[in-house]
């Protein structure tokens, strides 16, 4: 194929994609794949014959817990009405830790991460990106895919194309305009999803945006090629973990785990999928508040509160799954609990300066103006794929390797020292 | 790759390939016999297992899912490290994808040299009137590199089965054929095994899940 047949290749599969959010579930009846939709669980637990099985889910929220959080809710909308004031600044530290009442989630992220200033200071701008978008962008095969699986257990997302599924597309294509560095990286599809659980499109996308581009959470560095705040983050977790949990370190690194394996959602999505749901929210929470320092300091509780259960796992996939699978399903602590020794861990690699790796650096923030429309290349056009890892890519490549190096020579070092001290006992038969 | 007590041969297995080209739906397929039902994104490596029973050998895989968008693939040592075998898979709708695979046949065979099996894929033999990738092209590349070449279709559940077992069989062989060498080296037996006797068909052992 030529060049151009390529391009109105591309260009029509954009087109088609983009028609079928635009039209949305109920105008494409008979025209969506059964396989596309989950099996509807929710309705097996009505037998064949009718009779409605109790499948309640276990009781988890005790009821003096429901009293607590109405008490907190009234505090709450009090002092949402009065946001910018001393008192306020002075409370919202110790009630955020004490997990905003998730009926007032949405107002009180919003105001956490200024999404109304940012709107009113770019009027339009959503709607410009997003009609760009539809001729632009290169990521929407991509975005389509990850719609397509992302949090389909969730009543907004179980439907293929229903509205919320729309506005997750429409959220991300408007964004990969809008941050032409970034395009779309996947990740994106689970911050947005969560967003979106709360606000409406237009918010989300804001949201999104500050997300990436304020410094306090500065996740475009994690987004962009080569992910150098992801290596950033990851050398610091790991003197995090040299320091206070060595022989966790030590375990990890016999099996070969590198941290990348269990923590990279950690970083991406700020532990979504990878704690509890109700969790995750508190987590959010504390981030929305206190920035980048709760990653790191989270990592740091949740590697902590499991050690001695991970040190009985002597299995690279053993412990990949308990942190990842196990963990996700069953935290096995009280979510007032975790965020009570979240807080214990930000406090304790304070006092060691170990809580935060420091400011980004240049390479990690926007280079180009943002919501500037830029036009993609021919190649990305095409949806070409590079032939070649750019020199970026080749140093974030050389960076996994050289860490798996280091740690597997740290071990030696270790074993033969273990030996020095063996040798003067009497050898040891096998 | 590890003997665990009782002769079970642990391998890892690892998917590569070009977002959107199905890997997750091949696994999928494999494992739970479904068609995208699960819908996981794949952002983060996750692994499945399956256990399953050559020739009286009990074998456990864990088969490893990557993240398919380019900007991932430079984490790919972290991904393929250590692994007996390696899935590429391209979508036959899709030549990028195709020439995607090259470059990860290239990087595998340089970084693990002839250690690692490789498998090709091509998926989405369903949309075969939609096809781009020239049957003879993919099937004579797979031949000069050593690869055998499948055609999948997780849709359909065409091909799926039959990769893996091969894939596993190759796996053991190759195994064996070093465990052999190892066994002239030093003379120690690192296959422990009181199965019962050959079982060549497939998966006579217990289905995970």
């Amino acid at each position: 194929m030529n060049e151009e047949a390529l391009l109105a290749r591309a260009s029509e599969e954009r087109e088609r994609i983009f028609q079928r959010y635009e039209r949305g579930r109920d105008n494409l009846v008979g025209q969506i794949d059964p396989w596309e939709d989950p099996e509807f669980e929710e309705y097996h637990k009505t037998d064949r014959y009718g009779f409605i099985h109790d499948e309640r889910l276990p009781q988890r929220t005790a009821p003096q817990k429901v009293n607590i959080e109405v008490e907190r809710e009234k505090k709450w909308v009090k002092m949402l009405a009065h946001w910018d004031t001393p008192e306020t600044k002075q409370k919202l530290h110790r009630r955020i830790y004490k997990g905003i009442p998730n009926s007032l989630r949405i107002n009180t992220w919003c105001k956490l991460l200024q999404v109304n200033r940012i709107k009113f200071e770019n009027p339009g701008k959503y709607q410009d990106m997003l009609k760009l978008g539809k001729l632009w962008s290169t990521d929407v095969r991509q975005i389509d895919s990850d719609v397509n699986r992302q949090f389909r257990e969730h009543q907004f997302y179980r439907e293929r194309y229903s509205e919320k599924q729309c506005a997750l597309f429409n959220v991300l294509c408007a964004y990969s305009i809008y941050n032409s560095e970034v395009g779309y990286c996947q990740g994106m599809s689970g911050l947005a999803g969560v967003l979106l659980m709360y606000m409406d499109e237009e918010d989300a996308f804001w949201a999104l945006a500050i997300l990436l581009s304020d410094k306090r959470y500065a996740m475009h560095g994690l987004f962009i090629e080569g992910f150098p705040k992801l290596t950033r983050f990851l050398e610091h977790h790991d003197k995090i973990l040299t320091k206070f949990m060595p022989k966790l370190k030590h375990h990890f690194d016999k099996f070969g785990l590198d941290a990348i394996l269990y923590s990279l959602k950690w970083f991406f999505v700020c532990f979504v999928e990878r704690v509890p749901f109700s969790l995750c929210l508190r987590v959010w929470d504390i981030y929305l508040l206190d920035g980048e320092r709760v990653i790191t300091a989270m990592a740091y509780t949740i590697l902590k509160l499991h050690k001695k259960a991970i040190m009985k796992l002597n299995d690279m996939d053993l412990i990949v799954n308990y942190i990842q699978v196990k963990l996700h399903k069953d935290f096995g602590y009280d979510d007032d609990i975790v965020i009570y020794h979240l807080e214990k861990s930000m406090e304790e690699l304070r006092r060691a300066k170990l809580d935060y790796p420091g400011p980004p650096p240049p390479n990690e923030l926007p280079q180009r103006m943002l919501g500037v429309f830029v036009e993609p290349d021919k190649k990305s056009k095409i949806g070409q794929r590079a032939e070649n890892f750019s020199e970026t890519e080749k140093q974030t490549r050389a960076n996994v390797i050289l860490r798996r190096e280091k740690a597997a020579l740290e071990l030696q070092e270790l074993r033969v020292s273990q030996s020095d001290t063996v040798s003067v006992l009497p050898p040891v038969v096998v | 790759m590890t003997t665990a007590p009782g002769g079970t041969n642990n391998f890892k297995v690892v998917l590569l390939g070009e977002g959107c080209v199905g890997k997750t739906s091949l696994l999928l397929r494999y494992i739970e016999d479904k068609f995208n039902d699960k819908h996981l994104t794949t952002l983060q490596a996750t692994f499945l297992n399956k256990r399953l029973n050559i020739k009286g050998k009990r074998i456990n895989l864990s088969i490893w899912d990557t993240a398919g968008q380019e900007k991932f693939h430079a984490l790919g040592p972290i991904y393929y490290r250590n692994s007996n075998g390696a899935i590429l898979v391209y979508d036959i709708t899709d030549e990028d994808s195709f020439g995607k695979v090259k470059n990860w046949v290239k990087e595998l065979k340089k970084m693990l040299g002839s250690d690692i099996v490789l498998i090709i894929a091509g998926n989405k033999v369903d949309l075969e009137h939609e096809r781009t990738v020239p049957l003879e092209e993919a099937e004579s590349y797979a031949n000069m590199v050593g690869a055998k070449h499948y055609y999948t279709s997780a849709k359909l559940n065409q091909g799926v089965e039959e990769l893996f077992l091969d894939l596993t069989r190759e796996m053991l062989e190759k195994y064996e054929q070093n465990s052999q060498t190892e066994v002239n080296r030093t003379s120690q037996v690192l296959v422990v095994d009181d199965e019962t006797p050959v079982q060549s068909s497939c998966c006579s052992g217990t289905k995970s899940n």
